[in-house]
């Protein structure tokens, strides 16, 4: 099957800066995939590249097996030929026309007739809870409906890809979570193959069907999101997405790491790096009374809490062990005193050698 | 453009299209200073081009204008304290303290500037003149003896200057003042400082950079300035730079080489003040440019607040209200007198003013070069700007630098070069509005895209790509998004356009001829030779046209900023 977006080789120079240097990847119909790095990264240059918005230096860029962009044939498409649709990281909402003038715009592009139009609008805005604001002027609104009436915008056309720049980074937490639930609902039920930029890890992981890292403008790692947290490929990634504890040391022989401090760990992963650290989620490490019979198969090592820190949602505990200090997050139920000795447990499965 | 210019070779049409307006905008700019520099050297026939005996004569010869340069240097510093005292005065009451109808006063403010020197001048002249000027009149009415004010005096100048010239200083200052982060004064407070301590050990050496580089500023602005001492030194021959110029060009034969040594002497010490003014603005700008802009919370000065009161309206009163009232009063009498039972009132100044051919026929042209200027300039500034600062072509900030360059140049230098530039070009302009209209178009391009830049920096581009991401072709973009959003900017860029033609009096002097007169020469003309009550006449036609498009301008700036803030 063609890919619905392709992308490959990609090289985008500003001047003598490389923003993204020979990137490569394919999305099938129907995917949302996230592009996830920090900023400078070339995820956004990315992006905007897709979109038509921004000339790379090189590669090829195909929509539904079409020919978007390919310095080879020396193609570019413009933007409005390429039946995309976007939403922007500032909304871009044009505030001199009303919510169904900004809704509409792309309908009347398209030059379709007035009954369908007032029609789809009606039919948009009820999908984003924002039905009762058709005459509004747009610029008298929240940030949350902007981010609403920006999304509707983009899907009103029936766009067979959407393009989401870092929609959600204006909004506040709360908002944030609950918009992060309705694109990806709204994405599911247009069944619209969707590219998603940005630098929040948790994000990415809750929203899409697949992630692609990306640092200093090269792709990291590509996979589902509970590969990338729990299967990370590289130092970079362990560190980025979710909290992870990375411990110094080296491999000795095949399933054993000898840590800095002389502990030795059993570990399943062969290297994919140097072999020199071992990745812990902080999630995946159990803590148990000193007096607790020590289970089988599993790394066990005594531990002290150094300190305690209530987060609510979980409790994040300092274990002082022999490698240093150790962050583990626990339910709110597991309570245990700073001070108290304690039984670190692990299975080798969740040590990551890299 | 670039959208059009997608998929032909980059460097190609793009750049060649860039090098033509690069040497387009060259030539109009740099083109009048060549013959500036030429005449300086000059030492041959006045005014013949090339020039036959090259020598730096004329230079040498400044050090005859010595009391020239002095008078120059006491009056432009006079009236840069006066200018940054009431600038700091102003800024400080309207930014930092809770006097009722701030906002309203803030913008009362602006008014002096656009009295314009000239008109200001005048009116003071009016007012202050000795004998029969009004103020002096009331002092004798009520028994006062002598004169209380001579205007026609270097204090005299520098006082007008200081009010009509010096506006921006108040505007600086008080940038300085509003981009001061609150909370650097409130930790001060917390950390147990007094109001008197924090304002003078944080406030005031916060604020001193931006006075610094404000003060600096004036004071080149000050050197340039022309309407001020021409109305009111040239009676008692005392000469500043600027009207030595402008009389080394009357005398005969014409002393064109003084002229020009004259002129680039000022225009490298506007440069070099200006350039300091901006260096001290950078080095400062750790204090207190963090790029937000900030409303300071108002200091509470009880009781104090009706004096300050007092004080913001008294400089309205003596800068517009005074002025304005005498002109009205006297153009509207046979004799200028405040006596109002002696007074004979009558309407036929504005009946002569509006009729004398010539004066009429200045006031039209004035009108139509405006107009014109405006509507033309905006939609060709329009594109330069879109060049600098949303293309991405090569060589667009030398632009940039090419079409500020009339920013540092004296206007009256510029006329001057423009003068010599464009009878020396075999296209017969000289004495039509046309030269008039070209000369306005090249001294207000700065003026222009600053206007036009701060519009286009607001409309964030992610609008622009919307729409074409939505499927919108680059005119149909423009046509729903980028010129609809545009629309309150460049009205405003075409009325300060239109204001800054109409009022317009530096270059104009130079290049306006006997079948292109234009008013604000015009009415230095009737000043001089015939009389005030004339003069003010036409003064009051000019300041009301002005008035009228500052109205329209407001309007349009409150609609903007209205559909901006919710």
């Amino acid at each position: 099957m063609t890919p619905r977006i392709e992308v490959s080789d990609l090289v985008i120079r500003y001047g003598d800066v490389v923003a993204v240097n020979g990137v490569s990847f394919s999305i099938q119909a129907g995917e949302l995939v996230t592009l996830l790095g920090p900023s400078g990264c070339g995820k956004t240059s990315t992006l905007r590249a897709i979109a038509g918005l921004e000339d790379p230096s090189s590669g090829v860029i195909r929509l539904g097996g079409q020919t978007m962009y390919s310095s080879a044939e020396r193609r570019n498409v413009p933007s409005e030929k390429r039946g995309l649709s976007m939403v922007f990281q500032s909304y871009a909402i044009w505030p001199h026309m009303t919510v169904a003038e900004n809704v509409a715009y792309g309908l009347h592009v398209r030059k379709l007739p007035r009954a369908e139009i007032e029609q789809t609008v009606r039919r948009v805005l009820d999908m984003v809870r924002m039905a009762g604001y058709a005459d509004r002027p747009a610029s008298k609104l929240s940030g949350g409906q902007q981010q609403r009436i920006a999304v509707a915008r983009a899907i009103a056309f029936s766009p067979t890809v959407l393009l989401f720049d870092e929609p959600l980074s204006n909004l506040d937490a709360k908002l944030r979570t609950e918009m992060r639930v309705e694109i990806r609902e709204l994405q599911r039920q247009l069944d619209v193959t969707s590219v998603y930029v940005t630098h929040d890890q948790e994000e990415a992981l809750a929203i899409s069907d697949r992630i692609i890292v990306m640092d200093h403008g090269h792709i990291e790692q590509i996979g589902p999101p509970e590969t990338i947290y729990n299967r990370p490929n590289s130092l970079f990634v362990a560190d980025f997405v979710g909290a992870a504890n990375l411990i110094p040391g080296r491999a000795t022989s095949p399933g054993s790491f000898e840590t800095t401090g002389g502990l030795t760990l059993s570990v399943s992963e062969p290297a994919s790096g140097a072999g020199t650290t071992v990745a812990l989620r902080s999630s995946y490490v159990e803590l148990h009374p000193d007096s607790a019979t020590p289970q089988s198969g599993a790394n066990v090592v005594r531990g002290t809490i150094h300190r305690r820190m209530f987060h609510g949602d979980f409790i994040q505990y300092v274990v002082d062990w022999p490698a240093g200090q150790l962050i583990v997050r626990r339910p709110p139920t597991e309570l245990i005193a700073e001070g108290a000795p304690v039984q670190i447990v692990f299975s080798p499965d969740h040590c990551i050698l890299l | 453009m670039r959208a059009l210019l997608r998929g032909v070779p980059r460097f190609g049409i793009a750049g060649l299209l860039m090098l033509l307006v690069l040497l387009l905008c060259a030539s109009i700019v740099l083109y009048p200073v060549v013959f500036i520099v030429a005449e300086s050297l000059n030492v041959g026939e006045p005014g013949v081009f090339p020039p036959e005996q090259l020598s730096l004569r004329n230079f040498a010869s400044i050090s005859q204008d010595v009391g020239v340069l002095v008078n120059t240097l006491l009056v432009a510093f006079g009236a840069t304290v006066m200018a940054v005292v009431i600038g700091f005065v102003l800024a400080w009451i309207l930014t930092r303290t809770n006097i009722p109808g701030r906002t309203r006063l803030e913008r009362l403010m602006e008014l002096p500037y656009y009295m314009t020197p000239l008109v200001g001048a005048m009116a003071w002249a009016v007012l202050a003149a000795p004998k029969n000027g009004l103020l002096n009149q009331v002092w004798h009415g009520i028994g006062g003896r002598g004169d209380l004010f001579n205007i026609y005096a270097p204090l005299g100048i520098a006082w007008v200057m200081a009010l009509f010239e010096g506006t921006v200083a108040f505007v600086m200052i008080s940038a300085a003042m509003k981009s001061m982060d609150p909370s650097l004064e409130e930790s001060s407070r917390v950390f147990g400082a007094g109001k008197l301590r924090t304002a003078l050990r944080i406030t005031l050496p916060l604020v001193a950079p931006g006075v610094l580089s404000a003060f600096v500023f004036v004071f080149a602005e000050m050197l340039g300035a022309f309407a001020a001492a021409f109305v009111l030194g040239i009676p008692g021959r005392f000469y500043v730079v600027t009207t030595a110029i402008w009389e080394a060009t009357q005398s005969f034969p014409p002393e064109y080489g003084r002229a020009a040594a004259l002129g680039l002497s000022l225009f490298a010490a506007m440069v070099v003040t200006l350039t300091i003014s901006k260096l001290i603005m950078r080095r400062g700008a750790y204090a207190t440019i963090t790029g937000k802009a900030f409303r300071p919370r108002p200091i509470d000065v009880g009781h104090a607040r009706w004096p300050l009161l007092a004080v913001a309206w008294g400089y309205i009163l003596v800068s517009v209200i005074l002025p304005v009232g005498a002109l009205l009063l006297t153009s509207f009498q046979r004799f200028a007198t405040v006596n109002l039972a002696d007074s004979v009132f009558t309407v036929s100044n504005y009946v002569t003013a509006m009729s004398t051919g010539t004066l009429g026929q200045a006031f039209v042209n004035s009108l139509i070069l405006g107009l014109s200027v405006a509507t033309i300039g905006v939609p060709v500034i329009g594109v330069l700007t879109w060049i600098i600062y949303r293309s991405q072509m090569p060589g667009r900030t030398s632009v940039e630098y090419v079409l500020m360059f009339p920013q540092a140049v004296p206007r009256l230098v510029f006329g001057l070069g423009l003068l010599w530039a464009w009878i020396n070009i075999p296209i017969p302009i000289y004495g039509t509005l046309w030269l008039l209209g070209i000369a306005y178009f090249t001294v207000f391009l700065p003026l222009g895209l600053r206007t036009m830049a701060g519009v286009v920096l607001q409309v964030d581009r992610s609008l622009e790509e919307c729409a074409r991401v939505c499927g919108a072709s680059w005119m149909h973009q423009m046509r729903t998004v980028s010129l609809p959003l545009l629309r309150p900017g460049i009205a405003a860029a075409w009325l300060l356009i239109f204001i800054a033609s109409v009022r317009e009096l530096g270059a104009s002097i130079f290049l306006m001829g006997p079948q292109s007169k234009v008013i604000s020469p015009a009415i230095i003309n009737a000043w001089l030779s015939s009389s005030s009550e004339l003069s003010a006449a036409m003064a009051m036609i000019l300041t009301a046209t002005v008035f009228a498009a500052v109205i329209l301008l407001f309007t349009v700036a409150r609609r903007f900023s209205g559909a901006r803030e919710v």
